[in-house]
């Protein structure tokens, strides 16, 4: 137990390292990219101004709002000192609405989107991985080419292709957006119909892309563990088949396990595809928004939350693998 | 004569490679194990003595598959038997097996406990969790096991250890006849005593009636077990008693095993150490002579042309070899 308790004492402690490094590159990345935010709001701002002096005004007006004619390390501290805070500024894009009321708004959707797309995407995939495994012959042969096919498409044609065939071909299902651009969102009936008819498209672009890269590890896993000397052995001990597809399934699936905490970890950066695409209101789309109107706060805030929650799905993974797999708790421990 | 608790009649069973080829690892073995008694059998790799372990227990599957023979176990056809019966009736009570790698041999994730759980329940699932932890406790004592085991997963346990456990939980359910593929052989000398010693307790203690004894070196069989058998290429070679193949083996394969180990047992130690040169025939395809005519000393060309027969030399014992007893011992002598 003490040897358990030393390890994970320092995976917190590499848990902290990597999170230091992970702010200061949050907050410097963004700022590295060539171009100027304010040049681009005073732009916006002074439509019909004819005055260089007074749009000179305006820009000093808004660096100095934003901090940005500060040095950066200056910058750098301030941002530190908010954050700590639960202050993550205001958008530049978007102000003066504050960084954290975009997230609040848009986090909602992501998460709503990408957490039951990643769990039905895991389990289907598995499933029918574990099925190719153990039923082989002609299930197999159909399973597993399609699951490369669709496993190695890349997110984003999924998401085309589902959007030209049944958004814009067939016409079931609104091209873009969460909910209907006419709408304002309430609890009716109209506004709900509204978000489920267009979550389908985003939600099953992701499922797909998961259900392959989930049934082919399920599936040689399934296949590896299915011939193993315990398998026989518990069959010679006369133990019943049923009994033993559980055993091995529970252990095929270990592996698995951590693919889904890391997509889960992942989530709001491996949504920002689907989002652009669908134009759905979630993180990544605002990321997106963030990024190319250089808002360096909104950027960083979403860039953080990224990090975090990678950093936490993979503490997450250590503390659950230690519970379900004794062979690594053994290991952890030494 | 005592009992009959094992007889095997012309058991034959093949490979079905992934080309569809037939390869016959177990071609016509027939042998019989009576109360009391164990038997060793002997072999280099590859000369289908796990393939013969895997068989004798009725119960096939891919790429094994049952050809044609019969399996008696105390007095029951098992050969002919709906493999759901046999799995049911037959495995872990009438016959139990104990794997070549026990080191893999337990689920990883399930501890010792809980597996032996799954194996009782398999057969009888009335049984409360009491009864059966109740029931292993003292298995385990009697056989000097530390209880904590039980509580363990196989991770926790060391090589020796595991394979013992191994053992114990093979004969949970007190089977007539324990096969025991190569159970030594993976483990340090220490380790290797303990589970032979142990095995030899489960025969004096009665929780098993017989036993095979499946191992490459066939002088240790000399100390474990009453009978041997020495396997080649699928086929029985010799059979004798333990003393006889020892000390008096007729096959020259037998005589060519017997000189390729050091052993240290008194009467054996001053054997010169040689190698059997070549490697056993390709079962796709089996020579239709003598199969170890390719690497025999005394081969005449008559052993490659014409099939051998298992010949008996009465009191049970037999070899399968074109020259008579009287030939080979000469030969052996001269050396």
């Amino acid at each position: 137990m003490k040897g358990y308790k030393k390890y994970f004492l320092n995976k917190l402690l590499w848990f902290v390292i990597t999170l230091v490094a992970a702010v200061i590159l949050n907050f410097i990345l963004p700022r590295l990219m060539p171009g100027d935010p304010v040049a681009g709001i005073v732009a916006r701002l002074a439509q019909g101004m004819s005055s260089s002096t007074g749009m000179k005004a305006v820009y000093e007006k808004y660096a100095e709002l934003f901090g940005i004619n500060k040095p950066l390390l200056t910058q750098f501290f301030l941002y530190v000192k908010n954050i700590f805070q639960g202050n993550f500024g205001s958008s530049f894009t978007q102000y003066p609405r504050p960084v954290l009321d975009i997230i609040k708004s848009s986090i909602w959707w992501t998460v709503c989107l990408q957490f039951p797309a990643i769990i039905v995407g895991w389990i289907i995939g598995n499933t029918l991985g574990a099925i190719a495994a153990y039923v082989k012959k002609g299930f197999d042969k159909v399973i597993l080419p399609i699951s490369i096919l669709i496993g190695n498409l890349p997110a984003f044609g999924v998401a085309v292709i589902l959007l030209v065939i049944f958004a814009v071909d067939l016409k079931w299902f609104p091209t873009s957006g969460g909910y209907g651009f006419d709408l304002i969102p309430t609890m009716s009936w109209q506004f709900v119909w509204s978000v489920i008819v267009h979550y389908q498209l985003p939600f099953w672009s992701i499922v797909l892309v998961a259900i392959g890269g989930q049934a082919i590890g399920m599936r040689s896993m399934s296949i590896y563990e299915l011939n193993a000397d315990y398998v026989k052995y518990a069959r010679f001990m006369g133990i019943k088949d049923r009994k033993i597809v559980g055993y091995v399934f529970r252990n095929a699936m270990l592996p698995q396990v951590t693919g889904l905490a890391l997509s889960i970890g992942t989530m709001v950066g491996g949504a920002l595809v689907a989002e652009i695409i669908f134009s759905y209101p979630g993180l990544g789309y605002m990321l997106l928004q963030g990024i190319l109107g250089q808002d360096y706060p909104l950027i960083s805030a979403v860039t953080l939350i990224i990090t975090l929650m990678v950093l936490i799905a993979n503490f997450a993974i250590e503390l659950i693998y230690g519970l379900i797999d004794p062979r690594i708790k053994a290991a952890q421990a030494e | 004569m005592s009992k009959v608790i094992l007889e095997v009649n012309d058991l034959t069973t093949k490979y079905i490679t992934r080309f569809h080829e037939d390869v016959y690892a177990v071609d016509h073995v027939s042998l019989k194990v009576e109360e009391g008694k164990s038997l060793g059998i002997a072999g280099e790799s590859g000369c289908g003595k796990s393939t013969l372990a895997l068989s004798l227990m009725g119960y096939y599957f891919p790429p094994l598959h049952f050809t044609s023979g019969e399996i008696i176990i105390d007095g029951q056809r098992i050969t002919g038997m709906d493999p759901d019966t046999v799995r049911r009736t037959i495995l872990g009570t009438e016959i139990a097996y104990i794997p070549q790698a026990a080191m893999n041999a337990l689920n990883p994730t399930r501890k010792i406990i809980n597996f032996i759980e799954d194996v009782i329940l398999a057969h009888d699932p009335k049984v409360s969790r009491k009864d059966i932890y109740d029931l292993a406790r003292e298995r385990f004592e009697i056989l000097g096991l530390p209880e904590d085991v039980l509580q363990k997963y196989p991770v926790e346990l060391s090589g020796g250890m595991k394979q013992r456990t191994v053992i114990a939980v093979s004969v949970i359910l007190a089977p007539k006849i324990l096969i025991a593929d190569e159970p030594s052989s993976a483990l340090d000398v220490t380790s290797q005593k303990m589970v032979i010693k142990m095995l030899l307790d489960l025969m004096e203690k009665g929780m098993i009636k017989s036993m095979i004894f499946i191992t490459h070196e066939l002088p240790l069989l000399y100390n474990v077990t009453d009978d041997i058998m020495v396997m080649y290429a699928g086929q029985i070679v010799e059979k004798a008693t333990a003393q006889e193949a020892v000390f008096d083996p007729l096959h020259p394969y037998s005589k060519g095993l017997m000189g390729s180990i050091i052993v240290p047992e008194k009467g054996l130690r001053n054997l010169k150490l040689s190698a059997i040169p070549g490697v056993p025939p390709n079962l796709k395809k089996p020579p239709t002579g003598c199969r170890f005519a390719e690497r025999c000393k005394y081969v005449i060309p008559e052993c490659k042309t014409h099939p051998i027969d298992l010949r008996e030399t009465g009191e049970g014992r037999a070899y399968r070899c074109i020259f008579s007893e009287e030939y080979l011992r000469k030969v052996y002598q001269i050396g």
